[in-house]
């Protein structure tokens, strides 16, 4: 029961955004995927969820290939994923952000509701149930988008910069969220993050992507340690070694 | 703490309710003058809120313009006329008809629904091709099933009559029997919007990518809403049919779509009440430049408007609305009770009880 990349690529017309890819995830682990701008790691999450076809190699749900997959019938598997943009129904209140999930998923409205309700509990978020999603504050949002992908039960949770413009102190909330969601849930996490020290905490192993391809991968020792990661970041917010 | 939504939901389903008095009101008002001109009015303002609410249906929610809508109206129309004009007429007019349509003479109100029964088979077929093409290719493939229906009632002359018209329909549509089917028209329409496939298909008008992300097949909800609007299109039209008395295939092609899609956007695409409201004003629009047309006395002159300066005003009302109140007259809100008339106060935070 592994979501993976099996050797994908993807090109762009004559530009190569991924080469030979590989990843996985399981369940109830994180994964980080780390890399500088432009490194392809969004065009990973598109394609692990059906919104952009390799152009090599495969997608693997559960030893099966998902790759031909609409994004939808991908979600229905149990694939969910946030965006780097939010991307909430903004004409919308938040209790229906979710609810839409649900009625997506096959639910009817009031059980939809029903789910909805209890999941912003979870998450400490109740108060926002009857908000209207346009011009809700940016930390919100997010959680928000969180709550919204975890409807219905996913087996995978992809994370696309869920800290960006965060403080500290918001970014270490929503820290404890992840693990929450991939302890109490078992949710497979790839959390993507140009917060590295972020990812370093939470992830048990960390792929690195420059320039569409992977640099290194393994542990945060491994991580830290990797002259290769050092040159592709040239020392930006990257953690000392301890 | 779903009350709030409770409340909300209560308040949503007196939309559909207070419209229906609105109409009711209006057609008792017109009746009470015991004016003829006004009683037609009426009843061809109640027509076209069928018609345009049933286009809401697919175009309010969707998010994707039709421009097809008038083909189902035209369907609507002639299945309505091949069930219900006297088989001695049929016999001159349509002699290609097969027997058991030759020989039919149903209710009219059975052949209303017959009318936008097919009109809904059709929409499901094209719509299985049309509904897949994202936003705007989707809209021109509904432009040119509107030519093509055109053109093919234009020409199946032993069926259709060809471009002469068909005559004889039975002028049964009084301003009460069209008020029936236009609130049948606004229940339909509140209870899709209100439904599961409603929310899903205002999810993908709303932003399409994160729709799928969300697990929605866009294609099945836009088609059944594409069939259910075209529906109470084609009932509008058998019901425009029994209005006039002559249909022939231009009587819904270019000017009536030109005219719903006027109405929709003057009174605002965002919302149910708004498609009344665009119907309304622009049919009491309609009537004084009609009136002006045929002229107006002053004293000892007469002002005349020249004739085709109607749709040249509706036009001009359109674009107006479009600079001035992009989002219609209604701007996307509906009409409803307030929350403390359905037992709650839609502004409450904490809730006592719970
Ligand atoms: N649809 C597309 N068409 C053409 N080029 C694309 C497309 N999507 C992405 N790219 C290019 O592919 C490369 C990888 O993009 P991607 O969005 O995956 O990067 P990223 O690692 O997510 O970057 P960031 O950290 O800025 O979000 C970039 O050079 C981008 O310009
Ligand atoms: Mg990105």
């Amino acid at each position: 029961m592994v979501l993976a990349l099996d050797q994908v690529g993807v090109a762009f017309g004559g530009f190569r955004a991924l080469s030979e890819v590989t990843l996985a995830v399981a369940p109830g682990q994180i994964v980080g995927l780390i890399g500088p701008n432009g490194a392809g790691k969004t065009t990973c999450v598109n394609v692990l969820t059906g919104f952009q076809r390799p152009t090599s190699g495969r997608v693997l749900l559960a030893g099966r290939a998902v790759s031909g997959l609409a994004a939808h019938r991908i979600r229905r598997a149990g694939v969910a994923r946030t965006f780097q943009a939010g991307r909430l129904f903004t004409g919308l209140d938040v209790l229906d952000n979710l609810a839409c999930t649900g009625v997506g998923l096959g639910l009817r409205r009031r059980e939809a509701e029903h789910q909805a309700s209890a999941l912003l509990a979870w998450l400490g978020i109740a108060t926002l149930e009857s908000r209207p999603a346009a011009g809700l504050p940016y930390t919100d949002e997010r959680r928000v988008a969180i709550a919204r992908a975890l409807m219905g039960g996913p087996r995978f949770l992809l994370l696309d910069e869920p800290a960006a413009g965060m403080s500290e102190t918001e970014a270490a909330d929503l820290a404890a969220v992840i693990r929450r969601i991939a302890l109490e849930r078992g949710i497979g996490c790839l959390l993507i993050e140009h917060n590295v020290g972020l990812v370093l905490s939470l992830a048990s192993d960390v792929v690195v992507l420059d320039g569409g391809r992977v640099i290194e991968r393994g542990d945060r020792a491994v991580i830290l340690g990797s002259q290769a990661v050092r040159e592709a970041y040239l020392g930006a917010n990257l953690p000392e070694a301890a | 703490m779903l009350r709030q939504h409770g409340i909300r939901r209560r308040m949503a389903a007196t939309t559909p309710l207070i419209l229906a008095v609105l109409l009711l009101a209006f057609v008792i008002a017109v009746s009470l003058t015991h004016d003829r001109a006004l009683a037609r009015m009426a009843a061809e303002t109640l027509i076209r809120v069928t018609l345009v609410v049933g286009f809401w249906i697919f175009v309010g929610n969707s998010g994707v313009v039709s421009f097809g809508h008038a083909a189902f109206a035209c369907l609507g129309a002639y299945v309505s006329a091949w069930t219900t004009l006297k088989p001695a007429m049929k016999a001159t007019l349509l002699p290609g008809l097969p027997d058991w349509l030759a020989a039919a003479e149903w209710p009219v109100a059975a052949a209303a629904v017959a009318g936008g029964g097919v009109a809904a088979l059709v929409a499901l077929a094209t719509g299985a091709a049309i509904l897949r093409l994202s936003g705007i290719a989707a809209s021109i493939a509904t432009f040119a099933f509107l030519a093509m229906v055109n053109t093919i009632w234009s020409n199946w002359t032993p069926m259709t009559g060809g471009t002469s018209s068909v005559v004889g329909l039975e002028r049964y549509v009084t301003p009460w029997a069209a008020l029936a089917w236009a609130v049948v028209a606004l229940a339909v329409a509140a209870a899709y919007g209100a439904s599961a496939s409603g929310l899903a298909l205002r999810a993908t008008r709303e932003d399409e990518v994160a729709a799928a992300a969300s697990g929605i097949d866009r294609y099945r909800h836009r088609l059944l809403a594409y069939t259910l609007s075209a529906f109470f299109c084609g009932v509008g039209g058998a019901l425009t049919g029994h209005f006039i008395g002559v249909i022939n295939p231009d009587s819904f092609y270019l000017s009536l779509t030109f005219l719903m899609l006027a109405m929709l956007v003057v009174g605002g695409i965002g919302s149910l009440s708004g498609a009344v409201a665009g119907v309304m004003a622009l049919s009491l629009a309609v009537e004084l430049l009609v009136r002006m047309e045929k002229g107006v006395t002053l004293g000892v002159t007469t002002f005349a408007l020249p004739p085709g300066s109607q749709e040249i005003i509706i036009a001009v009302a359109m674009i107006l609305v479009l600079i001035f109140r992009p989002a219609g007259l209604l701007a996307g809100r509906e009409i409803m009770l307030p929350a403390r008339w359905v037992g709650g106060r839609a502004d409450r935070t904490t809730d006592p009880t719970s």
